[in-house]
């Protein structure tokens, strides 16, 4: 639907000027359901309820190999391969199906596709930034990457993937006690120490000026796990939903205190090695420093003396002063003339000699030529402030960190909070507690509700960070009860979550559009059949390497960057050695982000519908475009794939072989018999038409689309 | 202070499947439109990344401040109070054209048509240093809390586009920021589509070299048949529908975009007008050529930014000499252009604006070169409606504040919505519960320099 409209209509639909005091349904408790008939999965007993009002007939079983397509490229985001495709096939075990998701869940691919859902949601990005800056944690955050890819992988438990990422310790870092009786705070895993990255990458400088790490904390947490909009509330009490501005500011207060902090990754080793690299290179540079200095000295002092001379009488006498004599107020206008007062080389080369000025561009030369040695790896974590614990919050006009109303001071605290709220053991702590709490009915809900839209391509809620009023309601409410009390039982296992809902009927159901049923639900809402979905940019990118041989599927490290820049713009970016050099990486590692100087997002990232990661992203668009067909037709990524592709088929043997395989690689199935003699036809008995054959399959809609 | 976190994403992920044509063909914004014929059909907006200085060019000041201090705001140096050195302003002025409107030694050429232009010297913004001050000219937002977009994508929601193989919203030439570029909240397909000189103006617009065009036809015919079984089943996909028209589109501006930008049907003396095969005014020539061609082709927004990326080399802190080159690069070419448009007679329904994202101080920082100034600065507007030969407004005696008629850069947005056939004051979006409003500042259309 048309976006205007469709806001328009919410807009209207909510407009009586005091809205009512509506229960919202999300807020209600999670009621277990009883599941409705007795259909083999409880899944489609939810759902056949729906069709039978309607009178929809839901679509009958997919294929196996469209099905292991589907299944291969939701859990990991890659292709089947043609090996893959003949063992599915011949397994014709009742329990194929099933061991094929274990096998998929099993797989390391998988953290790395679901990490980029996440990833979305979590508004992860390389860079980000204001002004010229770019985010500290930007040569780092690749590791918080990495941590939930591992998390995922490992099925940590949800709520535990939640407090690790808000506290730096999945086990809530609360006092326990041990055998020997002593009270201890529980440890963090010190790996959890990288999950922080998702708090860390907020502050766009060293010293969070604009206070983003606490208001990007408010915003993204409370629309990714409790699907609400707080971060309307910044400037004014919500209009439909119920929380007032002061609820927002409270729950900055949980996040006031934390500030950056590096930490090193460095062995013993080598920090030594480091501190002799340091010290070499302070012994060649500071004679050359010296000689500089030496040889600029007259210069610089005539120079100097003539400003010195031009400034106003006050400030002159100040800048006279010696440093030690001049007070605070003194001491900041001296500071603020020093730009007035720096000499830079071009104005000393002016007055110099020209064999001075040869003399002093060797010694320059030299200086530049002496490289620091490369810095330690480290990454940026949050930590709480002393100072800043003690600090109160206050309301800020309109969010701005420069106009605190000094009258209105707000507690910790948070929306919903329940009265008996225990910040003892920490801000933060007393509302991970209550968050990842069983009875919240907002935690799981949103969880099971995101998983479902990853799965089925829309939310049973369809609007998936928005359980307010705005965000409308659930298609299957009662579904969505059942998910989510089954998914609290079940210990918040993602695994077990995926593996359920994968092995209902309605995800094994075919996509194809039926004219009856079109006309009952056009937007296939009540699921009659499943959804045909396009390939989100990462999984496509992949798709073409890996169909032309030349993925490399390792897991983790920095992310790429395909972006050229030139020099100009370079210096906006993170320092040298940020990025990774291999450009045949999985494009879950693609860079993104946005940086006000310059762009920094591939051109193919932005026109398959990828945000640049600045703000929550809970929904991708799908569109369908004609730089998407330009791209697919003429981009050099697809020619270099199509000689590549055909090189494989090739090897495959005579001519229907090739185009067997190129078939299986690209799109999961073998040639239907048409399908293989159009093929022929068109190669004509020509080996050396298979690229044209490739590029053919790389453009055809079922590459892009998975059924 | 810049947070601008907001979770506009939630109203769209209701945006669904865009199907038809990648340049939306309606206007969304029957609302706003102004009864009667707009003035103009298409704009030209020139913006010179990093500050032109408008009293070494535009702007005329006696030196008699020269060499004293003067109260200023460092705002190169965090804004920071202080007294800095007034530097002389070493150009010479001539008056031009009937109306005798005095410009620098650095524009003669745009001197020679003055007459065509109305010379606002009394705009002001509130941001001081240059991406700030970039995202508050393109979005008439002093602050980025929301996603805002630009006013071409503003203009090509509302008015739709002219001629659905192009876009209605061009850009040529590095921006200062990605934002002058950006649809925001009206999303991606209102953004601006960048155009590089050349012969691909888009990315992937050429086939590989490897692909000869009959090959690549006879690969077309026969994928549409390798595509048939599939779309046979999903034809009630609009999915698959709007598949089969992007790659029409597709091919249509493989076909169509090239020749565009293929000078080689143009007389040899309207690129001397450009100052096309010149050395220094070539690069400008041929972008401001490729414009004219856009207004021929229907485009309605097209933005071309020079010296861009980084803070954009307009940025003179060190020495003002550093514009003599600059200026001479745009100077001729935008006297080709009005002239070109004039003796076509498009002048009158294409609007061009010569403008930068703020001026330049009296002062210095201790250089020949001046600071970033945002309290007053020139822009000027040509065609479209304007009265040409006309000043508005004015700075004080030496060139720091508009004092006389400011006007806020929403009223240069206001003055091109207006002579485009929009109602700036219904220039509304609505999402996430919330009306956004392009021009929230400032005093309207500027009525001064208008017929």
């Amino acid at each position: 639907m048309n976006p205007r409209i469709f806001s328009l209509v919410l807009f209207a639909a909510a407009l009586p000027a005091q809205p009512p005091k509506l229960k919202l349904w999300s807020l209600q408790p999670v009621a277990r359901p009883a599941v409705p008939t007795d259909a083999a999965h409880p899944v489609d007993a939810f759902l056949a309820e729906q069709h039978q009002a309607k009178g929809l007939r839901p679509n009958g079983p997919a294929d196996k190999l469209t099905l292991l397509r589907r299944a291969t490229f939701d859990l990991t985001g890659l292709p089947p391969t043609a090996a893959e495709q003949a063992a599915f096939l011949a397994d014709d075990s009742p329990a194929a199906y099933e061991k094929l998701l274990d096998r998929l869940l099993a797989d390391e691919q998988h953290g790395v596709r679901y990490a980029r859902h996440w990833l979305d949601v979590l508004r992860y990005a390389d860079m980000d930034g204001n002004d010229g800056g770019v985010m500290p944690a930007s040569g780092s955050i690749w590791r918080w990457r990495d941590w939930m890819i591992q998390a995922l992988n490992d099925d940590l438990p949800y709520d535990q993937f939640v407090r690790a990422q808000i506290l730096g310790n999945r086990h809530g870092g609360r006092p326990a006690l041990t055998v020997f009786g002593t009270r201890t705070r529980a440890e963090a895993m010190p790996q959890d120490q990288f999950a922080l990255g998702f708090l860390s990458r907020a502050a766009l400088t060293g010293n969070d000026r604009d206070q983003d790490i606490a208001i990007q904390a408010v915003e993204t947490i409370s629309a990714a796990f409790l699907g609400m909009t707080v971060a309307c509330a910044k400037c004014h009490d919500h209009r439909f939903d119920p929380i007032k501005q002061s609820d927002y500011y409270a729950m900055k207060a949980l996040f006031d205190p934390l500030v950056l902090r590096t930490v090193s990754l460095a062995t013993p080793e080598q920090i030594y090695a480091y501190g002799k690299a340091v010290a070499a290179y302070r012994r060649r540079k500071e004679p050359v420093d010296q000689a500089i200095e030496q040889l600029i000295a007259p210069y610089h002092e005539k120079l100097y003396a003539e400003r010195v001379s031009m400034l106003p009488p006050d400030v002159r006498a100040i800048v006279l002063k010696p440093e030690r004599k001049r007070t605070e107020a003194e001491q900041k206008i001296a500071d603020d003339y020093f730009p007035v007062l720096r000499i830079d080389p071009p104005k000393m080369k002016a007055i110099m000699p020209a064999e001075v000025v040869k003399a002093y561009d060797a010694l320059l030369k030299e200086q530049r030529e002496i490289k620091a040695p490369a810095g330690l790896e480290s990454h940026v974590i949050v930590e709480e402030d002393a100072a800043r614990l003690q600090r109160p919050t206050y309301i800020l006009t309109s969010g701005d960190p420069t106009k605190p109303e000094k009258d209105k001071p707000v507690a910790p605290g948070f929306p919903f909070q329940p009265p008996d709220t225990d910040f003892r053991y920490g801000r933060r702590e007393g509302f991970v507690d209550w968050l990842t709490d069983k009875d919240n009915p907002l935690f799981a809900r949103v969880a099971v509700n995101r998983v479902w839209q990853w799965h089925f391509g829309q939310g049973l809620q369809k609007s998936p960070s928005d359980f307010g009023l705005l965000g409308g309601r659930p298609s299957h409410p009662q579904l969505l009860d059942y998910l989510a009390s089954e998914f609290t039982r079940h210990n918040f296992s993602m695994k077990w979550l995926h593996k359920f809902l994968m092995t209902s009927a309605a995800y094994r159901m075919d996509s194809k559009p039926g004219e009856a049923n079109q006309k009952i639900d056009p937007a296939n809402d009540l699921l009659w059949r499943f959804r045909l979905q396009r390939l989100e940019a990462e999984p496509l990118w992949d798709a073409i390497l890996s169909s032309a041989g030349e993925l490399d599927r390792t897991v983790g490290g920095k992310s790429f960057q395909i972006v050229k820049t030139d020099n100009k713009q370079s210096i906006f970016l993170p320092k040298d050695g940020t990025f990774e050099a291999r450009k045949n990486r999985r494009a879950a590692y693609m860079t993104r982000g946005y940086i006000p100087s310059t762009e920094v997002m591939a051109h193919f990232l932005q026109s398959f519908d990828v945000d640049d990661g600045r703000t929550p992203c809970p929904v991708r668009t799908q569109t369908v475009t004609a730089p998407q067909a330009l791209f697919s037709m003429n981009d050099p990524l697809i020619e270099d794939a199509t000689a590549k592709l055909a090189a494989r088929a090739q090897k495959a043997g005579e001519l229907p072989a090739a185009v067997q395989l190129a078939y299986r690689e690209t799109i999961g199935r073998p040639p239907s018999p048409g399908e293989l003699d159009r093929a022929l036809s068109y190669l004509g008995g020509d080996a050396a038409k298979l690229k044209g054959l490739a590029w053919m399959l790389y453009n055809l809609d079922e590459f892009l689309f998975v059924r | 202070m810049l947070t601008r976190r907001i979770l506009l994403r939630l109203a769209n992920g209701f945006l669904g499947t865009a199907v038809g044509s990648l340049w939306a063909a309606d206007g969304r914004m029957p609302a706003a439109l102004l009864p009667g014929t707009p003035r103009a059909k298409s704009v030209i907006y020139i913006f010179l990344c990093g500050g032109m200085s408008h009293i070494d060019t535009f702007d005329p000041k006696d030196n008699k401040y020269a060499g004293t201090m003067m109260d200023a705001i460092g705002f190169g140096d965090n804004n920071a109070p202080m007294k800095r050195p007034v530097i002389p302003i070493l150009r010479t002025y001539k008056r031009y054209g009937q109306a005798g409107i005095p410009v620098s030694d650095w524009f003669p050429h745009v001197g020679g048509v003055i007459d065509e232009f109305a010379v606002v010297r009394s705009m002001y913004c509130h941001q001081t240093n240059h991406f700030p001050a970039v995202i508050e000219h393109s979005t008439g937002k002093p602050l980025r809390q929301f996603e805002h977009p630009s006013l071409g994508s503003w203009v090509t929601y509302a008015l739709g586009s002219a001629n659905k193989n192009l876009p209605s919203f061009v850009n040529i030439g590095r921006p200062s920021s990605p934002v002058q570029l950006t649809g925001g909240y009206l999303g991606a397909r209102y953004s601006a589509t960048p155009f590089q000189p050349g012969d691909t103006p888009i990315p992937n617009l050429a086939a590989p070299a490897s692909a000869t065009r009959a090959e690549r036809d006879r690969q077309m015919e026969a994928l549409t048949a390798l595509n048939a079984e599939f779309r046979a089943e999903y034809a009630l996909d609009a999915e698959i529908a709007a598949r089969v028209q992007a790659y029409e589109l597709a091919g249509s501006l493989m076909r169509t975009a090239p020749a565009i930008v293929d000078f080689a049907q143009e007389p040899g003396h309207v690129k001397a007008l450009y100052g096309i095969g010149e050395k220094e005014t070539d690069d400008f020539g041929r972008q401001l050529l490729l414009a004219r061609r856009l207004v021929e082709n229907g485009v309605r927004f097209i933005q071309l930014c020079h010296a861009g990326g980084g803070n954009g080399s307009w940025d003179a802190h060190g020495d003002m000499e550093t514009h003599a080159p600059l200026c001479r690069a745009v100077d001729k070419p935008v006297a080709g252009l009005i002239q070109d448009l004039k003796q076509r007679g498009l002048l009158d329904e294409t609007l061009v604006v010569f403008t930068s994202e703020f001026g330049r101080t009296p002062w210095s920082q201790n250089t020949t070169g001046r600071d970033h100034n945002g309290k007053g600065f020139s822009t000027l507007l040509a065609g479209g409606g304007v009265r040409g030969g006309v000043v508005e407004g004015a700075t004080d005696e030496v060139g720091y504040k508009a004092v006389e008629r400011p006007h806020y850069i929403s009223d240069l947005q206001a003055t091109i919505l207006q002579q485009m056939g929009l109602n700036y004051k219904k220039m509304d979006f609505h999402t996430n519960g919330r009306a956004f409003h392009l021009i929230e500042e400032g005093t309207g259309p500027i009525q001064a320099i208008l017929r």
